[in-house]
């Protein structure tokens, strides 16, 4: 049966078709996937089916019947769910509350919980969803508060359920436990859309793939006819090199050394625990391991200042815990940042003055002590936009009107056009469409190959196998291993990364 | 030749506090006819105690220098993610220094005006620099400890000019100082004006502190967009976590434009004080500095955007007491239509600046 039928969908805004003449159906029971680049159009289809947007033509039916979708509270209603990228929680209320918001229950204004406790325990069940309904969501991890997004959709009755890169934010057990509930849903005759970058899940997962491009539905592959280099290839309309290009590594002096350090949480926790590592001149070094195992400890220890319980780290010798985040980038340590919405970009700002951020107090940005080199610090812009592809119309257009992959793009371009003697690269590929990553990983093998030491850190096991020289992998704060490319195969690391396999 | 393009965008966002001025005023002629006043007896008022003569045109604008230091000083705070809601304290400090200076140091003229000017700034520097302090070295945030300094501050004053720095004796019953010395007096610049071929008349005051707002205001344009220190106020306070990011020293960044917020409030009282009375007294203009909070929103904290923010600020002040002078509406009503004409104004700037916003993003998407 079909579910939902999308027909000759388009949607124009100023200078850009995003959806032209799209055509998309999804049955009942079927797990459908939505791949295509960044600014292919997925977006903003899903934001047209939640009624976000309008089309500018185009027809909606649900089970046959044409409906109109005036605004979120509408799809709702028709029984559309969507989880967010970014989760809408009210982080201080309890999961239960945050799943009664807006369809609270209640006799003569006193809220009921009884009811909607059972309710939601007989959905938590169904879908293996299990979550504490007591705990704050604040306190919970993130694989858990995608849960309670998606028990507020199910607690309101959807049947369709729109994904939008839900496994951008887990770790791989996480994603298991995720699929386990797409195939719970599934077989209760819900329909699934699920828009991912990663196609190996997408081909672990889906039952129908849709990939668009241009804002064209290019075509729909049933699960069987589906495979990588084919969909690849679909995405961006000329086949891509997926396996990564490169020459042996010629590692010189150690740069980087993180020697010993501890670090302890809040909670007087060791987040690092005596972690030791090298990275050298013209090596890539590959962090693996599951999320939540010291990285992001181990990027904030290298990249900004914090107090470590003991050890040190060292840059070309010398020790840099005393060093402010100014003097560590002046000294050449480059950061690409894990949450680079967060991060990365100063929004309202032009987008020329983000590309000189971090070095714009130096020259030749500014002349004298404090002028800004305006000139300059436009055609460094203009230079690096195009050395580097960020799609823009101008070097002055504010960083909030580019697309989010461009917003990437163009911290990438600033940190590795900073030429810094280290890089540390968080997570650089994360939400990137595929004609972005491998560029990505172009640029990381090319500052390698001109002497930088790069220090990967990266959810993607394949990524960190396909670009690292050597892999360590990381375990409750520690380095337990560490491989040589040659040696490293997905299922060794994986036995260490899960801390199934201990040594040192 | 470079073609010089407009943006229509600006052209947008210039215009919109115009919108919210049509609005109030549409608001206040449905007021008007509430109360038996005829539209155009009401907008007759309203020009006739704002624009019908030069003098009182100039008046708008003379009214309008002190609210301008204000909102100067409040939108510097604020670019850098600071709440200086202590501006009005930090005045009245500041401005007690600087009569200080002014009525003990015996000193030529050329160079007593120049270290008034200076006193009143590092007064009100001083005055923001414990609630600088505390937000910068243990958290506290400034919303709370500048109220407060505000309280401490009038109270202080209070104090002050009924006791220690008291000038009884002389003519006034007020509690005041004595009298700022010649060699400090403010002197008009109405002849400069006359030259130029705009009458003002003597009774108006546009004084040196005309001078001091026109370079505090090119002073902060400068620093905020053409220097590098201005780059990192803005920076931090669009967002702390993304200036941490690029190295940039947030805590330094904030305690500096927390002072400079200080310094220039510091000089709000300056024309009552040294042109208009010659005296201090603790009675001088209250309510600037917090003038000064809604004009910074009003003039988005950018110091061209303030400039026009306080001459409405001013206009407003004038057309109230016009229609109170000239018209059966109650002077309160005319405080009800300045606040109603702010809410407007910030309300269509929010929604002007989500559309151009979303345009943006088309285009570049």
């Amino acid at each position: 049966m079909t579910l939902l039928r999308m027909e000759e969908i388009t949607k124009v805004f100023p200078g850009v078709r995003a959806n032209d003449g799209i055509s998309f159906d999804l049955r009942a029971g079927e797990i459908h996937a939505l791949v295509g680049e960044n600014g292919a159009g997925k977006t903003t289809l899903m934001k047209i089916l939640y009624g976000l947007y309008k089309p500018d033509s185009g027809n909606i039916y649900l089970k046959d019947r044409p409906i109109a979708i005036k605004n979120p509270r509408d799809a709702i209603n028709q029984g559309i769910g969507m989880v967010h990228q970014h989760f809408m929680l009210v982080p201080v209320f309890s999961v239960l509350e945050n799943i009664i918001l807006g369809r609270e229950t209640h006799t003569a204004g006193v809220l009921q919980l009884q009811k909607p406790t059972e309710e939601i325990r007989s959905i938590m069940q169904a879908n293996g969803l299990m979550v504490d309904l007591n705990a704050r969501v604040e306190d919970i991890p993130v694989g858990l508060q995608q849960r309670v997004e998606i028990l507020k959709i199910l607690y309101r009755g959807a049947e369709i359920l729109v994904f939008d890169e839900p496994t951008a934010v887990l770790t791989p057990q996480e994603v298991d436990e995720l699929f386990k509930t797409f195939r719970m849903m599934r077989d209760q005759g819900k329909g699934i859309i699920f828009i991912s970058h990663k196609l190996d899940e997408v081909l672990d997962i889906a039952d129908r793939i849709t990939v668009i491009r241009r804002g064209r539905v290019i075509r729909t592959l049933e699960r069987s006819e589906a495979t990588k280099p084919l969909i690849a290839e679909l995405m961006v309309g000329k086949p891509v090199l997926l396996k990564v290009d490169k020459e042996p590594p010629s590692p010189k002096q150690v740069i980087l050394e993180v020697k010993n350090l501890t670090v302890l949480s809040v909670h007087d926790q060791p987040v690092l625990d005596n972690i030791s590592l090298t990275v050298r001149a013209g090596e890539i070094y590959g962090i693996a391991g599951v999320e939540g195992n010291g990285q992001t400890e181990l990027i904030q220890a290298i990249a900004y200042k914090t107090k470590p319980e003991s050890g040190t780290v060292l840059l070309e010798g010398q020790s840099i815990l005393n060093w402010d985040v100014r003097t560590r980038r002046e000294r050449g340590i480059g950061h690409i940042p894990e949450d680079r919405h967060r991060y990365g970009l100063l929004l309202p700002f032009s987008l020329a003055d983000n590309i000189v951020l971090g070095r714009h107090h130096l020259g030749p940005f500014v002349k004298g002590p404090q002028w800004i080199d305006s000139t300059k610090v436009r055609s460094y812009a203009r230079e690096t936009i195009a050395a580097y592809d960020v799609r823009t119309p101008s070097e002055m257009t504010p960083a909030h009107a580019l697309s989010g992959g461009n917003q990437q793009k163009a911290i990438i371009a600033r940190e590795m056009n900073f030429e810094p003697k280290v890089l540390v690269a968080a997570q650089p590929t994360r939400g990137v469409d595929i004609g972005a990553t491998e560029f990505v990983y172009k640029q990381l093998i090319l500052a390698r190959d001109r002497g930088k030491a790069v220090l990967l850190i990266s959810a993607d096991l394949d990524e960190i196998l396909s670009l690292s020289d050597r892999i360590g992998v990381i375990f409750k704060g520690a380095i337990i291993h560490e491989f040589k490319q040659e040696e490293a195969t997905k299922e060794k690391v994986g036995l260490y990364m899960t801390g199934e396999r201990e040594s040192a | 030749m470079r073609k010089i393009k407009i943006d229509k965008y600006h052209l947008y966002e210039l215009f919109s506090p115009l919108l919210g001025v049509v609005a109030a005023i549409i608001v206040l002629l449905l007021i008007g006819i509430a109360v038996g006043e005829s539209p155009g007896s009401i907008l007759k008022a309203i020009h006739r105690f704002t624009m019908s003569t030069s003098g009182r045109l100039a008046t708008v604008f003379s009214v309008a220098i002190p609210l301008f230091l204000s909102g100067l000083a409040v939108s510097i705070a604020f670019q850098a993610g600071v709440f200086n809601i202590g501006v009005e304290g930090q005045y009245f400090i500041g401005g007690l220094v600087g009569a200080l200076a002014g009525i003990y140091l015996p000193l030529p003229r050329v160079i007593h005006i120049p270290v008034v000017v200076i006193c009143a700034m590092l007064g009100g520097a001083l005055w923001a620099a414990i609630p600088a302090a505390l937000k910068i070295g243990k958290g506290v945030h400034e919303v709370i400890t500048t109220i407060m300094f505000n309280n401490i501050a009038l109270a202080l004053v209070n104090y002050l000019v009924n006791g220690p720095l008291s000038g009884r004796g002389e003519e006034s019953l007020e509690a005041q100082t004595f009298h700022i010395r010649d060699t400090a007096v403010f002197g008009k610049l109405n002849h400069w004006f006359r030259a130029l071929g705009w009458n003002i008349p003597n009774h108006v005051f546009m004084d040196y502190s005309l001078i001091i707002a026109i370079i505090m205001g090119i002073l902060v344009w400068i620093l905020l967009f053409r220097l590098r220190y201005g780059f990192e106020i803005r920076a931090v306070g669009t967002s702390i976590d993304v200036s941490e990011y690029a190295g940039i020293r947030v805590k330094r960044i904030q305690l500096a434009a927390f002072l400079l917020s200080g310094a220039l409030a510091g000089l709000i009282g300056l024309q009552e004080i040294f042109a208009i009375r010659g005296f201090y007294t603790y009675e001088i203009a209250p309510g600037l500095g917090f003038d000064g909070i809604a004009i910074a929103l009003i003039g988005r904290n950018s110091p061209l955007g303030v400039v026009f923010a306080s001459i409405l600020f001013a206009f407003l002040r004038q057309a109230g007491y016009g229609l109170q002078l000239y018209t059966s509406v109650p002077l309160a009503i005319t405080f009800v239509i300045s606040g109603v004409m702010i809410l407007f104004i910030v309300v269509i700037n929010e929604v002007v600046t989500r559309y151009i916003r979303a345009q943006r993003k088309k285009e570049a998407a």
